[in-house]
């Protein structure tokens, strides 16, 4: 009998220290998790939630309509409309802000002059708020005081001013432009921090084989920079789908609706018509497309596992 | 062996200690601050959030005046003023309200917002306060958009605004040959089109998305002789006179700036002020502006009623009836009715309507008898364009109430707020699509929103 409390008690130790160990684990990720569950499960669980009533949005109060608002929404052109927006938008964008951002690093990988001071400016319009940087490019495109169209007039390009924000297509093409403009010093921080780890032997060696300078930027630069271009494409692509201010503040979503995202169409939804649980829904359908490119990264981030 | 710490002048202590103490100490002040720190908060007494669209310059000079006097007669009640805008608002207050964040007094939204807000049980009455102000005070009818009920009021005007004064350019009707302002609206494009050229516009007139086009739209669907609903409330925009109304706002885009397709109430104002058109749509703040920001037109402008289709058509005012009213659920509702009250104490009230001379008129007759506030330079220089503004706006209408007949609309905020006649307005002019198929869509939007 001793002997057996006496295992018992050897077995008891480790068992001890080991749900020690486990309680210490839980109780040092548990505040990981409350944040976690407080900032994304629970919005996400409340959008769900939401998008199954008919709510007016000052009074929180509506009926219970099931999957209607889902019903309705594939069913309306303004979803799908909007979608197609948001990927010709997201598109446009990203596209620019890939080729002057990969550009404007590789300008800033050589030894120029003033260097330093070109990659610090060259960060200004990632910096500057969105607020500001609209109202200025507001007053640019203005049609009768602006510098753009005052420049076209006085160079008798154009005979009269041309509406860049209320006509279609120089609603969208103005609102792509700025777009890059704003976001291309992303993509030159972080693919010039890439191109200076690029090891010089790889451009000598590929210089000694006969290669240009086309040869070397297409054989050796772009193979180098497909793992940062990858997560650039990745991040922007979803920051870009969602993005709300800059559009809002330039078009509004106009002319009519040729501009109109669905971040947009969302807001509307929510705080124009006062529809909050159609909001929910569109937002919902928003998500579910952000997740796509989230499964198409993943899929594509494990092929490329395997193939290694 | 445990490191020590030397206190100046004391003993050594370990480290631990001295954390024990530290720790004690914020543990006490802590403590002791919360009773404190409550008791602060009750001498602090209460603090009130004013929101309104109105806030020029000169009329946040007025408003932080009267915050000031109404601070000094009631010590522990602090006021703060927090800026909106005509197009944000509905947004603002649908957030506030949603959160139960709401302000404790609103000023200066349309009249049909505050009869939409009061519909859905979001508004204190107002009647008390008004008896505050004294209901003696006030012109004839004054409140009458805001009586739901014999005796039952949801806010007051803070003023009464002619939103659509059509404003002239004298000097370039005169190059231009025109003799007398244009009554109906074959006279004014036609006026337009002769006083357009050498940098100069027509008119500023919105074509963007926003409130500002559904309200030109209303002043041109009005004065086409249509209406958007019966009086009993039915949608009626399919009529003669909508297709009218489109048909003669598109045929004024040639004559209005290029950018115009996004412009709202500030490019209109600016249109004019500035001297890139020759006409203007807008209130009383006309008159201000022009006189500090471009006197050398500052006697050459005047303003009327906006031109309709024809002299059998009668020219009316779209009046927005800038209101006072309470939301529900504000915490502090004896302190918010004394200072909706007292935003009508003369000094005040006549400092905040000279803000903006003429944009915001008098509904206290008291006020608009008072000398103070006619000898205001502004007042005293253009008398013919404010006693016209005063008498159209007092008789005026908007989309909350078309007509003496109407009943009032308390959907209008949220038809507003849709951006549905904004749209019709941008279909029709910008994308030149079909009038009848524009107005059949926009109608089913507003069966919709009637509905809902």
């Amino acid at each position: 009998m001793t002997s057996a409390v006496l295992g018992g008690a050897a077995s008891v130790r480790p068992y001890s220290l080991q749900r020690h160990y486990a309680l210490l684990g839980m109780l040092l990720i548990a505040p990981t998790i409350l944040i976690f569950c407080a900032v994304i499960v629970y919005p996400l669980v409340t959008a769900i939630y939401l998008s199954l009533f008919s709510i007016y949005t000052p009074t929180l109060q509506g009926n219970w309509v099931g999957l209607a608002n889902f019903r309705d929404m594939l069913g309306s052109g303004q979803f799908w409309g909007a979608l197609w927006t948001n990927i010709v938008w997201t598109v446009g964008t990203l596209s620019l802000q890939l080729v002057f951002g990969i550009g404007t690093a590789l300008l800033l990988n050589q030894n120029i002059w003033f260097r330093s001071l070109a990659r610090s400016l060259i960060l200004f319009p990632y910096f500057v708020s969105t607020v500001v940087a609209v109202l200025v490019w507001r007053w640019m495109f203005n049609d009768v005081y602006g510098i753009l169209n005052h420049t076209l007039l006085a160079a008798h390009i154009v005979d009269m001013p041309i509406d860049w924000l209320g006509h279609m297509p120089n609603a969208m093409v103005s609102i792509i432009v700025i777009g890059a403009w704003k976001y291309f010093p992303f993509v030159v921080i972080a693919v010039l921090a890439r191109l200076q780890t690029i090891p010089p032997q790889l451009y000598e060696a590929a210089t000694i084989d006969g290669a240009g300078v086309w040869g070397r930027f297409w054989d050796v630069t772009l193979p180098q920079l497909r793992d940062v271009l990858v997560v650039i494409v990745l991040l922007r692509t979803i920051w870009d789908f969602k993005e709300f201010d800059l559009i809002y503040l330039l078009t509004g979503g106009g002319p009519v609706t040729s501009t109109q995202t669905l971040p947009i169409l969302v807001y509307k939804q929510a705080f124009g018509l006062n529809a909050m649980g159609t909001a929910s829904t569109y937002a919902i359908g928003m998500l579910l497309v952000l997740l796509s490119f989230m499964v198409l990264y993943l899929a594509r981030v494990g092929r490329g596992k395997e193939s290694a | 062996m445990t490191k020590k710490s030397t206190l100046s002048g004391g003993a050594p202590v370990s480290r631990r200690q001295a954390l024990r103490t530290i720790g004690a100490a914020g543990a006490l002040t802590a403590a002791a601050s919360l009773p404190f720190s409550r008791g602060a908060r009750a001498q602090a007494g209460v603090t009130l959030r004013w929101w309104s669209p109105q806030s020029s310059p000169a009329q946040l000079a007025a408003y932080k005046f009267q915050i000031a006097a109404f601070e000094a007669k009631n010590p522990g009640v602090k006021v703060n003023f927090e800026p909106t805008s005509d197009e944000g608002y509905p947004a603002q207050m649908a957030a506030a309200y949603a959160s139960g964040q709401v302000p404790d007094v609103v000023t200066h939204i349309p009249s049909f917002a505050v009869a939409s807000y009061f519909d859905k049980g979001l508004v204190e009455p107002f009647d008390d306060v008004i008896k505050m102000i004294g209901p003696e005070k006030y012109y004839p009818d004054a409140n009458k958009t805001y009586e739901v009920k014999p005796g039952t009021f949801t806010g007051t005007g803070i003023g009464n605004t002619a939103a659509d004064n059509f404003w002239v350019r004298k000097d370039l009707m005169e190059k231009a040959g025109i003799s007398a302002i244009p009554r109906t609206w074959d006279e004014m494009r036609a006026a337009l089109q002769k006083m357009q050229g050498g940098g100069i516009y027509g008119a500023p007139l919105p074509y963007g998305r926003n409130s500002a086009t559904a309200f030109v739209l209303t002043t041109l669907v009005h004065g086409a002789g249509g209406q958007f609903f019966t009086p009993d409330l039915q949608v009626a925009l399919a009529s003669p006179e909508t297709e009218h109304a489109l048909e003669f706002y598109k045929s004024l885009r040639e004559l209005c700036p290029p950018g115009a397709t996004s412009y709202s109430w500030g490019e209109m104002i600016t249109g004019f002020v500035s001297g890139a058109c020759a006409t203007g749509y807008y209130a009383g703040r006309v008159l201000v502006n022009v006189n500090n920001q471009n006197a050398a037109i500052a006697d050459k402008i005047t303003c009327t009623l906006y031109p309709t289709i024809s002299k059998d058509v009668p020219q009316k005012s779209v009046n927005d009836f800038p209101s006072v009213f309470i939301p529900k659920g504000t915490k502090n509702l004896d302190a918010a009715k004394k200072f909706a009250a007292f935003l009508f104490d003369p000094e005040g009230y006549i400092k905040q309507l000279l803000a903006a001379p003429g944009h915001v008129l008098p509904v206290l007759k008291t006020i608009g008898e008072n000398p103070t506030y006619l000898a205001d330079p502004i007042i005293k220089k253009y008398p013919k364009e404010v006693e016209l503004m005063t008498v159209s706006a007092a008789a005026g209408y908007n989309l909350g109430f078309e007509s003496a007949k109407h009943k009032p609309n308390t959907k209008s905020v949220d038809i507003i707020s849709s951006e549905a006649l904004s749209e019709m307005g941008q279909r029709v002019a910008l994308n030149n699509e079909s009038i009848k198929t524009v107005i059949g869509d926009t109608a089913k939007k507003l069966e919709a929103i009637m509905k809902g």
